[in-house]
C-alpha cells in the first residue's frame, strides 16, 4: 500500500486520546516498521482490540507446535517408535507407561505411534486441498475480478452453487461416486475450500484492479496477463496466503470428520486422527481405557488450535478482513 | 429468480454425480450391472445361480425403469427432476423400501436435534455475548474470548467423545444412549448431542453478537436511552439487541449447512436413527439412491433456509425495507 494509507492510519492513532506522546511516537515507528497494510477501517471506535504489530510468544509457540507435528509426519518412517500396526508384548488396553507412552488400543498397539503416523494423512490432505483451494480458487476469482462481465457471472455462480451445499454433504457426495483413496478425498477437500478461497480472491482483486498502479501499467502498454501476474498477484497472494493455515485447520478438522464416519481413505494401514478417535470411543473403550481417545483427541485439539491461533494472528498482522469457511 | 437458478444447478450436480461419473447402472445397482440379464432371459447363458439372479435380474430392471436409464442423458435429467418434484425420490436397493418413506421416517430425529442445537446455542450465546459487551475488554470478556476460541478449535466429533465420556459416563447426569419411549426422554437424551452441537456455535454467534453490540452501544440512540435513566438491563435486551443481531442471523442461516454436516457425525457417537445416519450406512453399503436423495433433500432445504434468512433480514432492521 502506498504512502497516504499509513500517514492516515497514523493520523488515527494519534487522536487516540489515550494515549502518551510517547507511546504514540512508539506505535508510530512499529507501524512504519511493520510496513503497515492497514487501511483505515470503519472500525468502531470502542471496539479498541489494538492492532497487533507484533506475533508474540504464544504465536511462536503454536508454530513450533506445527513444525513439530510436519517433523514427525514426514520422518516417522525414520523415527525409533513401534510400530503402529503390530500388536505389542504388553496387551491391550494397557495404561500409558515408560514403554507405551500413550498406552496401547483395544488391538494392543502403540496409540502414540498410531497418533503420530496419524498425523500424516491428516496434515497431507489438509496441505493439499489449501494449495488446491489457492490455486483453483484464487486462479478463478483473479480472472473473475479483473476480467468482470459475463466470466464473473459465471464463476460467481459456481462458487454459490458450491457454496450451497453443506460442505460434509457434498463431501460425502463425492466420496460416494468414487473410491476412497489419499488423492480423492484430498481433491474433494481441495474442491471444497475453492469457492470461500476463490471469493476472498475475487473481493481483492476488485479492490486492486481499480487503484492507480494498474491503471499506470494499462497506460503502459502492459497486457492483460502481465498486469495480473506482476501487478495483481503480489497483493491479492497476501491476504491469501495470510488465510492458509486458517483453511488448513478447516480442512485437518473435515478429513477428521470425514475419517470418523469411516469415509475417508480407505485401507487398514492408513491412519488418521478421526479414525483413531472413532475406534477408541466404543462405550467400553471409554470406560476402561480412557487413554486410547483421549490422546488422540488432544494431539488434533492442540494442532488444530495452533493452526486457528498461528492463522489468526498472521490475519490480524497483515490485517485482512475475517471470512467465514 | 437466482433461487430458482442456484436449486437447477444443485440438483445438476448431484444428477451429474450419478450419471456422468462413471457407468449410471454401477453407481445404482453396483455389482449387480455385470449380470447379462438379456442372455438369462433368452437362456442362452448357463448361470449356476440362475434362480437368484432373476431376482437380481428384476432389481436392475427397476433400476433402468427407475431412472430412466434408456433415454438420452438431457432427457433423464428433466425426467428424474419431475420424479423428484412430484416426491418420487426413487427406492433403496438395499431393502426395497421407497426413499421418500425412509426420510420421513428419519427426518425429524435429526430436525428436533438440529432445532435443540440451534436453541442452546442462542440460549447461551445471547447473555455470554451481552454480558461480553456491557463490559468489554474487561477480565469476564478476555476469559470469553480465550473460552470461545478453543470451542471453535476443538472438531466436533472430538467434542461430543469427550462430553459423552465426562457427562454421561463419569459423572452420569446425561443418558449415553439414545431414547425414543417418552417425549420427555427423548429430549432429555438428545440434550448432550444438541450441546455438542451447540457449543461452538454459541461461541461463533457470541462473537458476532458482541462485536456488534459494541457498534451499537456507541449509537445515539443509547445514549438517549442511558440518558433518560432507563436501567441497563432493558437497555441491553429492548433496545441494544435487535438491531445488533445482524451478523448473528447471517449466520444462523450459513451455519445450518455447517450443523447439518455436525449432526452426521454426532448422530454417529450418539447413536441417534436420523438422516444423518441414515446416509452414512447408505455410503457404506452402497446404497446409491439414498445417499443421492438425501443430499438433494438437505441441498434443496439449505437454499431455501438461506433465502429465507435474506427475508428476515428486513423484518430486524427496516432501514433495509426503505432500500
Amino acid at each position: 500500500m502506498n504512502a497516504e494509507d499509513r500517514d492516515t492510519g497514523a493520523t488515527k492513532t494519534s487522536r487516540d486520546p489515550r494515549l502518551s506522546r510517547q507511546r504514540m511516537l512508539w506505535q508510530f515507528r512499529l507501524l512504519r516498521l511493520a510496513r503497515s497494510r492497514r487501511v483505515p477501517t470503519d472500525a468502531p471506535a470502542g471496539d479498541d482490540a489494538p492492532v497487533r504489530r507484533r506475533l508474540g510468544f504464544a504465536f511462536w509457540l503454536a508454530v513450533a507446535w506445527l513444525v513439530a507435528m510436519a517433523f514427525v509426519a514426514i520422518f516417522t518412517p525414520l523415527l525409533p517408535m513401534a510400530d503402529p500396526t503390530e500388536v505389542a508384548f504388553s496387551g491391550p488396553r494397557e495404561s500409558p507407561s515408560w514403554d507405551a507412552w500413550f498406552g496401547t488400543d483395544a488391538l494392543g498397539r502403540d496409540v502414540f505411534s498410531r497418533t503420530m503416523h496419524g498425523a500424516r494423512i491428516s496434515l497431507a490432505v489438509g496441505g493439499f486441498a489449501i494449495v488446491f483451494g489457492m490455486v483453483v480458487g484464487g486462479g478463478l476469482g483473479m480472472l473473475a475480478g479483473y476480467y468482470r462481465g459475463r466470466l464473473d457471472q459465471t464463476v460467481g455462480f459456481v462458487f454459490f452453487v458450491l457454496l450451497s451445499f453443506p460442505a460434509l454433504v457434498l463431501a460425502i457426495l463425492i466420496t460416494a461416486t468414487l473410491e476412497r483413496s489419499l488423492l480423492v478425498v484430498s481433491l474433494t477437500l481441495g474442491i471444497l475450500s475453492v469457492a470461500p478461497v476463490g471469493l476472498l480472491s475475487r473481493a481483492s482483486t476488485l479492490v486492486f484492479a481499480e487503484r492507480e498502479f494498474v491503471s499506470a501499467a494499462r497506460v503502459l502498454g502492459a497486457r492483460n496477463g502481465r498486469i495480473i501476474v506482476r501487478e495483481l498477484l503480489p497483493n491479492v497472494v497476501i491476504p491469501m496466503g495470510a488465510l492458509t493455515l486458517l483453511g488448513m485447520a478447516v480442512a485437518v478438522v473435515a478429513e477428521g470428520s470425514l475419517a470418523f464416519l469411516g469415509l475417508s481413505v480407505a485401507g487398514e494401514d492408513s491412519i488418521s486422527w478421526g479414525k483413531m478417535i472413532v475406534d477408541g470411543s466404543g462405550l467400553r473403550d471409554l470406560q476402561n481405557a480412557t487413554h486410547v481417545t483421549m490422546f488422540p483427541v488432544a494431539v488434533m485439539f492442540v494442532t488444530v488450535l495452533a493452526l486457528n491461533f498461528a492463522g489468526d494472528r498472521i490475519r490480524q498482522y497483515f490485517d485482512v478482513k475475517e471470512l467465514a469457511f | 429468480m437466482q433461487l430458482v437458478a442456484v436449486l437447477f444447478a444443485v440438483t445438476f450436480l448431484g444428477f451429474a454425480s450419478m450419471n456422468l461419473v462413471g457407468d449410471p447402472l454401477v453407481n445404482v445397482v453396483g455389482a449387480l450391472a455385470e449380470l447379462d440379464c438379456e442372455g438369462i432371459e433368452a437362456g442362452t447363458v448357463e448361470d449356476t445361480s440362475a434362480d437368484v439372479a432373476s431376482s437380481d435380474c428384476d432389481t436392475v430392471a427397476a433400476a433402468k425403469a427407475e431412472y430412466h436409464l434408456d433415454r438420452a442423458v438431457p432427457v433423464r435429467y428433466v425426467l428424474w427432476l419431475s420424479d423428484m418434484a412430484t416426491g418420487d425420490l426413487g427406492t433403496s436397493f438395499q431393502n426395497d423400501q421407497p426413499v421418500s418413506e425412509v426420510i420421513r421416517e428419519k427426518l425429524p430425529e435429526t430436525v428436533i436435534l438440529l432445532v435443540m442445537a440451534q436453541i442452546v446455542s442462542l440460549g447461551l450465546a445471547i447473555p455470554w455475548g451481552v454480558i461480553a459487551a456491557y463490559r468489554a475488554n474487561r477480565a469476564f470478556d478476555r476469559g470469553s474470548t480465550v473460552a470461545s476460541f478453543g470451542l471453535l478449535s476443538i472438531p466436533n466429533f472430538a467434542l461430543g467423545v469427550v462430553l459423552l465420556y465426562m457427562l454421561a459416563l463419569r459423572w452420569q447426569i446425561f443418558p449415553s444412549a439414545y431414547e425414543s419411549e417418552n417425549l420427555g426422554g427423548l429430549l432429555f437424551s438428545l440434550i448432550l448431542p444438541a450441546l455438542t452441537l451447540g457449543l461452538p456455535l454459541a461461541a461463533s454467534y457470541q462473537r458476532l453478537l458482541r462485536t456488534d453490540l459494541i457498534t451499537t452501544l456507541q449509537e445515539d440512540f443509547v445514549h438517549m436511552a442511558r440518558a433518560k435513566g432507563l436501567p441497563p438491563l432493558r437497555i441491553m435486551f429492548r433496545h441494544a439487541l435487535r438491531p445488533s443481531m445482524f451478523s448473528v442471523v447471517t449466520v444462523f442461516g450459513v451455519s445450518t449447512g455447517s450443523l447439518i454436516g455436525g449432526s452426521l457425525v454426532v448422530e454417529q457417537i450418539f447413536g441417534i436413527p436420523g438422516i444423518g445416519r441414515e446416509i452414512v450406512t447408505a455410503v457404506v453399503r452402497d446404497d446409491f439412491p439414498v445417499v443421492l436423495a438425501i443430499v438433494m433433500v438437505v441441498a434443496v432445504t439449505f437454499v431455501v433456509i438461506n433465502f429465507l434468512v435474506d427475508l428476515l433480514y428486513s423484518w430486524l432492521d427496516p432501514r433495509v425495507r426503505a432500500r
